[in-house]
């Protein structure tokens, strides 16, 4: 008979390649237990709600009005945009709010998860791609908001919005590699995790989510050398019928996501049976 | 003999014992665990072997019973042999699919219903989808919940969880199977359902057991593993010599008094007949006379009273009582003194250790005036090596036709 063969030992003795191949192989083997999962957390969190996916939308709206009574009552003065104000606020948040889920994403999935993780032996990468759809649930609803906005306002996009779904997909694969790769040390230490969302808040400000580049000043430094700037403001421009102001930065994106989400499949998959130990 | 299915070679683990030293250890195996480095061996400072040097095989049809002492290491070789933490020396080499009721129901939602929960624990323990749809049925009717599998889990009791868990497991069909202590909860005739559906899996699987439960393991095992401190302290086939080893870490010579009215004082429980003794505990032969001997002194009244006496297992469990003494009985009270001794003739005890328990009454009532637990310990030695509680004396005889 042959038998699938098992072997456990010591972390140490994998090669880079040997391990990625599992790690992708471990993507493909738990495809439906991921699907699976999602549809319980989904199911659940909806279940126990009146207002349901609204609660999907709700934060992002109220930020959103939040600037734009803001800037409508003149409290605060903006840089000019493109596109009318409020659209230009809803599509910065919701793709800020994009950059933080990401980011969180594989630490938060695995840290719901760790009772499963100390007791059954089950593909971890399930949890990246459980993390990935519930993402895309709750991506799907805003998105609709923001095509509401679209038409409200009249913005007619270009042929360039087919840029939009590959160029977001890199975004989102770049910022869920980070978070990977950030996530055995904000598992260990909770310090990164408080970390985290100050300093996505503080970097809101030195980005064009809410407001746009200035046309002089020292914030208008700040923001160019921010990349994070390039990401919105292309992502944007994508949305609301503009062109790509950054093609060459795009391109090294690429370059860049790929190594470093190859780097955070290693990392995941070697760091994992040494975090089960100490979360056990 | 089946073929070998687990093989576990020389497979030690280390823990820290201080939890910020241990976050410290942790991040730099990740580290160099990603860089490949080779990782030094020895223990770092705080560090001790929670499992230290273990190996054993088991082959197709065998069980291993997993035995020791809480914080004896069994629960991380578990892991280990479950694939969820990596051993830090030596390797585990698994053939088949692996099954492992360690957790039953992991993964439940408990605002779901039972239904969507089967899908979701199905899932987690590594069934596909087409899977789970043709045993749902028999999952359904397994757990004995057809009534209420549109209910949330959340409302069930949690006998009936661990059902739908168990059915669930009960499912699979491993070549491997890891079982911890999962089947002690649940009433009485679901544990028998469960070990019904072991004993179906036995024949075709390697299993290793876990449990606290003798009883349990020498029904399954047939083989053993004793931990202490990590460390192997005995492995074998002979499954009442790991099982005595056990308890034999549990002698307890002390007795608890937890009734005492006043009216007598206990002065003396001896077992006479004894020739040799185990770490203070009279040892006697299967088949000898058990004969105990009592001194009493009596306080207050010099009323006869009715002793009750029982003979209790070494898991506390009682496996007899001694007929109570009578009237007629040739008993009498001297200057306040009560000597007396009880005979059983041949004792048929199986081998092992055992405790007395005493309770005195007053004739005619039930009111307990005394009562001792542990008042005696001893051990009943024989050749065989059998479980059951009782090595019964029989002879065959042939009948001609």
């Amino acid at each position: 008979m042959n038998l699938e063969k098992h072997i456990y030992t010591s972390s140490n003795s994998y090669s880079f390649l040997d391990v990625l191949k599992a790690s992708l192989k471990g993507f493909q083997n738990s495809f439906y237990l991921a699907n699976q999962l999602a549809k319980r957390d989904i199911k659940a969190q909806y279940r126990q709600s009146f207002l349901g996916v609204f609660w999907a939308i709700f934060p992002l709206l109220v930020n959103s009005l939040v600037w734009i009574f803001l800037q409508s009552s003149g409290t605060i003065q903006v840089t000019a945009t493109k596109v009318p104000y409020p659209a230009f606020v809803l599509i910065g948040t919701t793709l800020w709010g994009i950059i933080g889920e990401c980011i969180n994403l594989t630490t938060q999935s695995v840290n719901a998860n760790k009772s499963i993780i100390t007791k059954i032996n089950f593909d971890k990468e399930a949890l990246i791609t459980l993390g990935l759809i519930k993402f895309f649930f709750n991506f799907l609803i805003k998105i609709g908001l923001i095509i509401l906005f679209l038409i409200f306002f009249k913005i007619v996009p270009s042929i360039e919005i087919l840029f939009f779904i590959p160029l977001l997909f890199l975004s989102i694969v770049f910022f869920v590699a980070i978070g990977t790769l950030l996530m055995p040390i904000s598992l260990l230490y909770n310090d990164i995790s408080r970390l985290i969302p100050i300093a996505l808040q503080f970097l809101m400000y030195a980005t064009p989510v809410v407001y746009a580049i200035p046309h002089q000043g020292v914030m208008r430094g700040i923001m160019l050398l921010n990349p994070l700037t390039y990401i919105i403001t292309d992502l944007r421009n994508l949305l609301t019928g503009y062109s790509i102001e950054n093609p060459v930065f795009w391109f090294s994106g690429v370059f860049i996501t790929a190594i470093l989400s190859t780097i955070a499949l290693v990392v995941y998959r070697v760091s994992m049976p040494i975090l089960t130990e100490r979360m056990s | 003999m089946g073929e070998v299915l687990i093989k576990v070679d020389g497979v030690s683990k280390k823990f820290a014992k201080d939890l910020k030293k241990s976050l410290i250890y942790g991040l730099s195996d990740v580290f160099s665990g990603i860089i490949g480095k080779k990782q030094d061996k020895s223990l770092r400072g705080d560090e001790f072997w929670a499992v230290k040097d273990i190996s054993f095989e088991v082959r197709r049809g065998e069980c291993l019973g997993l035995i020791g002492h809480n914080g004896a290491g069994k629960s991380t070789l578990l892991k280990i042999l479950n694939g969820l933490i990596s051993p830090d020396e030596g390797s585990v080499t698994m053939y088949g699919k692996i099954g492992a009721l360690i957790e039953l129901g992991a993964g439940f939602n408990p605002i779901l219903t039972g239904r969507e929960n089967i899908y979701n624990n199905a899932a987690i323990i590594g069934f596909n989808k087409q899977e789970i749809e043709t045993k749902f049925e028999d999952i359904v009717a397994f757990a004995e919940l057809e009534d209420f599998i549109d209910m949330p889990v959340q409302n069930y009791s949690s006998g009936m969880k661990v059902r739908l868990g168990f059915a669930i497991a009960a499912q699979m069909e491993p070549d491997v199977l890891i079982i911890d202590e999962v089947l002690a909860v649940g009433d009485l005739g679901f544990i028998l359902k469960c070990f019904k559906q072991i004993d179906k899996l036995l024949p075709h699987t390697a299993v290793v057991f876990v449990s606290h439960s003798m009883p349990m393991i020498s029904r399954v095992a047939n083989q053993i593993l004793l931990l202490a401190r990590g460390e192997t302290e005995y492995l074998g086939n002979e499954v009442g010599k790991g099982i005595d080893i056990y308890y034999n870490r549990f002698v307890d010579n002390e007795s608890t008094v937890f009734l005492d009215d006043g009216i007598l004082e206990l002065k003396k429980v001896q077992l006479l007949n004894v020739k040799e003794y185990y770490k203070e505990v009279p040892v006697i032969k299967w088949g000898d006379d058990l004969i105990i001997f009592f001194k009493i002194i009596f306080k207050q009244s010099e009323e006869l009273p009715l002793f009750r006496i029982i003979i209790n297992d070494k898991e506390q469990k009682p496996v007899g009582i001694f007929q109570t003494n009578t009237l007629n009985s040739d008993l009498t009270i001297e200057d306040n003194q009560l000597n007396f001794y009880l005979l059983h003739e041949k004792i048929q005890l199986s081998k092992g250790f055992y405790s007395i328990d005493l309770s005195v009454f007053k004739f005619n009532s039930n009111n307990p005036i005394y009562r001792i637990n542990n008042v005696l310990s001893f051990q009943v030695v024989h050749d065989e090596d059998v479980w059951p509680p009782f090595l019964l004396n029989a002879s065959y005889f042939n009948v001609k036709s």
